[in-house]
């Protein structure tokens, strides 16, 4: 009966990752599938972009969960809920791509374009659909590492401490890489932010 | 990347991570510095580039998946204890109300009627505080009874 009376905090928007990974942590479902909602949409995508196969993609966000869920107590960092998951995820979407042995893990050429790349304005930036094509394009001609790296800084917002813990990297290999990356992505979206090719 | 050293922060500028204070500093540096201002133009591209497509994702279902993996089962959420104290309370309201005599019992024909009338009237208050009006006459013919529904004046006020 004391057991019933007993008040379980509410979860709501406000509720931190903090206290929701404490309370997972103690066995509270509800708290986990809490976590669940507020990242399942970018662990999501981060696969979805990784894998670049939506069913793969899928089932990738299912396992990376269930893992999480596995491995939460050991999650000393309470407030580091979303670089360790989409750590997790990385690892998820590794495996499946040598399951797969389709992509190389690491960039084969490093011969960057070096040359200065006219900008675009960003304030006319539309994404419709032939330049999300040629952004997916652009994005599958990295390596898997590096794109990796990337989505984490550029879509998922983490900071490059958050980004080299997850990678076991150094913090200027994280922005060597990133800065790479982005230099390859510019080049190849280019044409179709200034009209060049048109 | 902008050879002028500010690369990381405009980065910190282009994803929102600066103070505002510091970002409007920067933006005037912008406004001088031509290597800068290309550098921000595209790190301002690319993040509008990622937020657009930020707002395109489903993930229905996903969920499920994860329950089934790791055994998992949410408890349903458990309605407010008020509205549960209430509920119970008016369940023992019209229990009691049941126990008690029935004034409209010589009325034996019009108990189907009251039972009709007080189960869809169960969820007002009103209905505890009834007041019986001479419920019942005697049919035109002379023969038996038939009785009016007793509903509660305050009922018929509220509607």
């Amino acid at each position: 009966m004391l057991r019933l009376l007993q008040r379980t905090p509410v979860i709501t928007p406000e509720t931190p990752d903090e206290a929701l990974v404490r309370r997972a942590q103690q066995g509270e479902s509800a708290a986990f599938k809490a976590l669940f909602e507020r990242h399942v949409v970018s662990v999501r995508r981060f696969l979805r972009d990784l894998l670049r196969q939506s069913d793969l993609a899928d089932d990738a966000t299912q396992e990376t969960f269930a893992r999480a869920h596995a491995q939460l107590v050991k999650l000393a960092d309470h407030d580091r809920f979303k670089p360790w998951v989409l750590g997790i995820a990385r690892n998820v979407a590794f495996e499946a791509r040598r399951v797969r042995q389709h992509d190389v893990l690491e960039d084969e050429d490093d011969g960057t374009p070096s040359a200065v790349i006219p900008s675009p304005d960003p304030e006319r930036v539309l994404l419709d659909a032939e330049l999300e094509k040629h952004f997916t394009e652009a994005m599958g001609t990295l390596s898997a590492n590096r794109r990796a790296a990337l989505l984490m800084r550029l879509d998922h917002g983490l900071g490059y401490e958050d980004i080299a813990a997850a990678f076991g990297w150094s913090i200027p290999t994280v922005k060597n890489e990133i800065h790479r990356a982005r230099l390859k992505l510019r080049a190849h979206l280019l044409p179709h932010l200034t009209g060049e090719n048109s | 990347m902008s050879r002028c050293g500010r690369t990381a922060q405009l980065e910190a500028v282009a994803m929102g991570e600066t103070s505002p204070a510091v970002s409007m500093e920067l933006r005037a540096h912008v406004k001088q510095c031509a290597l800068c201002r290309h550098e921000l133009n595209w790190l301002e591209t690319e993040s509008a580039m990622f937020r657009q497509r930020a707002g395109r994702d489903e993930v229905a279902e996903l969920w499920k998946g994860v329950e089934k993996r790791r055994g998992l089962s949410v408890e349903p959420r458990s309605w407010p204890r008020v509205l549960v104290a209430m509920a119970a309370a008016a369940v023992l309201l019209v229990m009691v109300g049941r126990a008690a005599p029935q004034q409209t019992s010589m009325a034996t024909d019009s108990f189907s009627v009251e039972e009709t009338l007080e189960s869809s009237m169960l969820a007002s208050p009103a209905f505890l505080f009834f007041e019986p009006s001479e419920p019942c006459s005697k049919l035109p013919s002379g023969v038996g009874f038939q009785c009016s529904p007793v509903v509660p004046a305050s009922f018929l006020a509220s509607r």
